[in-house]
């Protein structure tokens, strides 16, 4: 029962916050205790009896909604909690609405929720209360140009939702349950039926505009850069793995291990392309989560029991790192007035010190040096895939995050001469660094896996160096080299056209698997 | 006849309001498509299992044989709900956009937006 | 290529495409008459929490954290059109026109139908676990009237009546708390949450379906203010923006 609590606990806390006039602060933090002791008794379960589904209510699976406790959920709830402590204490001097710690609360608690819930109408519901309330918060601080890149989310978001439904009208036709297990064993006794392939599609392509795979997810850049500091952390760092994790989901119902392969390649190398040529640093941050969703969904699709394991933690180190990012590039874009790099550099006085030593932190990890926790989720990734075609192009994809982080190179030389860092805020800051650090290892104290031993060697270790130094490599040579990108596809026609042909394309590497 | 009527018509719906949504150059008139395509998701749900000699979904002796399956019905509920709140916000953020660049065309928000951003 | 026929050329591939869709997902379908859903689980879940209405038995029963998620989106929904559309334009000058001066027949007619609507949609609320209805309906049945009365006779007229916005907002989130803590409650009695609390009764009666009449209310009253708030700020902006 205690993921129902989780659960309830922040519903009930969010809705008090809009009731009370004051103290919401002190809500917050009555909120973030009980999570961490609701969460560490979940850990304690899992470690001594094994993953556990609860149903909610006194009824059967057949007619209620399913939770299921496993590693997976836990660990995304690990993530919504650590990136809801930093925001708190990133916003904690900001002076908000009522309306805002609802908003957020709302946020974290219905991420809670998706991490654990086995029931496809549950996470629809919840797919659309979290857009909802990010769509809010990216709009809150009323700016024009914030309201419309809200609004193309938002029409994207309810055209891939109702995509979605469709499928789901479509598998409880066939299958008679909403249920992912029972849907499973349905798929497993009849699998060359057309309406699987056809569920499947639906199903995919409606949890793609929300997980951010290229193809569909076209309104991400603008919606993650426009946004405010914290919600841009956020958004990058939790809403988008809420997808990942349906999608994870979807994948053990139906088989999809091309289909994610393909779409993880192609949103991966369109991400980094796109990373590597801009100059405007909030959305560069939101081009490469763009090519890191890529490269976990190639984890996913390789099929082996230790790149799902690799794909998994790395989503949490990415959400963790990816948060810190906005967070401190928000602090500096903030205080030097504009979003574009070479400004950044020229005000370069102005920042905190402590922001410098956190930007090379997160940047480390990144890059997946070791021994922050992007190095050891990697090379748990990189060792269970067998194919050398699918390794040597993941092995592009990690030179080319380096490419498109080396850029940051002149921005981080030389010592940042600024005023202290808010207590806050550095808190906050200090939070997140010390979860990558101690983040893997953490997790693997809690619960053992065989395979971790063997993959934390000196060949790594290099293999994780070389990648980042022919990165650096590329970007000089890349520098000089005029080349424009297409910036009209991110425009609501073309991004809903799009979807449509993503879809297709989903549905004919569906049916010729 | 049988839902396959419905759905036949759900997906039509689907196209046609696909086709507003992409091809019409006015904020408000994508707004309806979008509801359109909505809606046409919730006919889907609400004709997969209809027949003719369906019955209502009563605790009443005379319909417990023939009873027409009740949950999709209780998950359109929850749709509908959710489609008129996008469906609000959605409109309100038209509003605000328009009283901002006095324009309902699109793309001469992107272009206003990005004149602003230089 | 000059521009009508790349546009033309645009327009066909677009139409193409969604063509596809609809055609995928009609070929997929393969419908067949009846499904493999099982309709008696449903018919005993209705029996054991003695609701007429098979259909609210699920929806504010068994799956009744869907309902509350989807209140909540609702609730949501009219907080962010308050927080946007709760100042005075800039550069609004068109007042809008005063409807009262328009046809005292349309405002009298208004009049005498407000309390028959409002009434319909408490009687829908209230008898949701007997007949096809329920709190969402009933909500907004009686804010339609709201409506019908506030485009006869002007918004600020019937605002005036009511109570003032931050009181109904109050009312309108102590519904969804008691909601919560209805949901909540079955803990100290160490039942799991969301287990009913009444009992089932006998089938037909007015009393009878455990916690759905209360849900049904307290969702009647959530929507009805949700729904006024929202048609009322429109309302307030047209002419406006």
């Amino acid at each position: 029962m205690t993921p129902a609590y989780l659960v309830l606990c922040r519903i009930a806390l969010s809705v008090l916050s809009v009731l009370l006039r004051k103290g919401h602060r002190q809500l917050l933090v009555l909120a973030h205790l009980i999570d961490a002791g609701l969460i560490g008794m979940l850990f304690v379960r899992l470690y001594t009896v094994g993953e556990c589904e609860c149903v909610l209510g006194p009824w059967t699976a057949a007619t209620s909604i399913a939770f299921s406790v496993d590693r997976i959920g836990l660990t995304f709830v690990s993530l919504a909690f650590a990136l809801s402590v930093a925001v708190t204490l990133y916003t904690w001097r900001d002076a908000l609405k009522p309306y805002a710690f609802l908003l957020l609360n709302l946020l974290v608690g219905a991420c809670y929720a998706l991490s654990f819930t086995k029931d496809l109408f549950n996470a629809y519901v919840l797919f659309e209360l979290i857009t909802l309330s990010s769509f809010l918060l990216v709009g809150y601080d009323r700016k024009p140009c914030q309201i419309w890149a809200s609004l193309r989310y938002l029409i994207l978001s309810s055209f891939g939702m109702t995509i979605f439904l469709f499928g789901i009208a479509v598998a409880y036709y066939h299958a008679g349950t909403l249920h992912l297990d029972a849907l499973a064993s349905a798929v497993a006794a009849n699998p060359s039926s057309p309406w699987i392939t056809l569920s499947a599609a639906l199903l995919v392509t409606g949890v793609s505009v929300k997980a951010g795979v290229f193809v569909f997810s076209l309104w991400l850049p603008s919606a993650h850069a426009e946004a405010p500091p914290a919600v841009s952390a956020l958004l990058s760092g939790l809403v988008i793995k809420m997808g990942v994790v349906e999608l994870f989901r979807l994948s053990g119902v139906f088989p999809l291990e091309t289909t994610l392969l393909v779409l993880g390649f192609v949103t991966a190398f369109l991400g980094l392309v796109y990373a590597v040529r801009t100059k405007h640093i909030k959305r560069m941050l939101a081009f490469h989560t763009l090519s890191q969703i890529g490269y976990l969904l190639i984890g996913f699709g390789a099929g082996t029991e230790s790149a799902r394991v690799g794909a998994l933690d790395y989503a949490v180190a990415h959400g963790l790192f990816k948060g810190l990012l906005f967070l401190v590039v928000g602090e500096i874009a903030t205080l030097a007035g504009s979003d574009d790099l070479d400004q950044l550099v020229q005000h370069r006085d102005r920042f905190p010190r402590a922001c410098r030593w956190m930007l090379i932190v997160a940047c480390l990890g990144i890059l997946g040096l070791p021994p922050f926790a992007g190095f050891a989720a990697k090379a748990v990734l990189e060792a269970g895939i067998h194919s050398t075609l699918v390794h040597a192009l993941v092995a592009l994809v990690s030179v080319g995050t380096a490419a498109s982080f080396a850029k940051l190179v002149p921005l981080l030389s030389r010592p940042f001469g600024g005023p202290r860092c808010a207590v806050p805020r550095a808190v906050g800051y200090g939070w997140l660094g010390a979860a990558i650090l101690f983040f893997l290892p953490l997790s693997r104290l809690l619960v053992p896996q065989p395979i971790w031993l063997t993959t934390f060697n000196a060949l790594a270790f290099v293999e994780a160096l070389a990648a980042v130094l022919l990165g650096f490599a590329v970007y000089r040579l890349l520098q000089h080299v005029p080349w424009r990108l297409p910036r009209n596809i991110f425009r609501i026609e073309e991004a809903l056209t799009a979807v449509l042909a993503g879809f297709i394309l989903v549905w004919s590497l569906l049916a010729a698997a | 006849m049988n839902g396959s009527i419905g759905i036949i018509v759900a997906i039509s719906l689907f196209g046609v309001g696909t086709l507003g949504l992409i091809l019409r150059r006015d904020l408000v008139i994508k707004l309806l498509a979008l509801g359109l395509v909505n809606t046409s998701a919730i006919l889907c749900l609400l004709s997969l299992d209809s027949q003719a000699t369906s019955a209502p979904p009563l605790l009443v002796p005379a319909y417990t044989q023939q009873m027409i399956d009740p949950l999709p019905q209780a998950l359109v509920l929850s749709a509908i709900v959710i489609n008129f709140a996008i469906l609000a916000l959605a409109l309100v953020f038209v509003m605000r956009i328009v009283e901002q660049y006095h324009t309902l065309d699109p793309q001469r928000v992107e272009h206003e937006v990005e004149e602003e951003r230089r | 290529m000059n521009r009508s026929i790349r546009r033309s050329l645009y327009i066909t591939s677009i139409f193409a495409l969604v063509g596809a869709f609809c055609a995928i997902v009609w070929h997929g379908f393969t419908y067949a008459g009846a499904g493999s859903a099982s309709v008696q689980r449903w018919i005993e879940t209705a029996t054991l929490l003695g609701t007429r209405n098979v259909v609210s038995s699920i929806y504010l029963g068994t799956r009744f954290l869907d309902s509350v998620l989807e209140l909540l989106v609702f609730a949501v929904a009219v907080l962010g059109v308050r927080h946007f559309l709760d100042e005075t334009a800039p550069g609004s000058t068109a007042e809008p026109p005063d409807p009262s001066s328009e046809s005292h027949v349309v405002s009298a007619a208004a009049r005498l139908m407000l309390p028959i609507v409002v009434l319909l949609g408490l009687y829908l609320a209230v008898h949701g676990h007997l007949s096809p209805g329920g709190g969402f309906s009933g909500g907004v049945v009686a804010a339609s009237g709201l409506l019908m009365a506030a485009i006869a006779i002007g918004s600020a007229p019937v605002s005036r009546r009511l109570a003032p916005p931050t009181a109904l907002e109050r009312i309108e989130w102590s519904a969804m708390l008691l909601i919560l803590a209805l949901v909540v409650a079955p803990v100290a009695i160490s039942l799991p949450p969301f287990s009913p609390l009444l009992p089932a009764g006998t089938v037909g009666r007015l009393a009878s379906g455990g916690n759905v009449l209360p849900y049904n209310l307290l969702i009647a009253i959530k929507v009805f203010i949700g729904s006024w708030t929202v048609v009322q700020q429109f309302l307030r902006h047209r002419g406006g923006i």
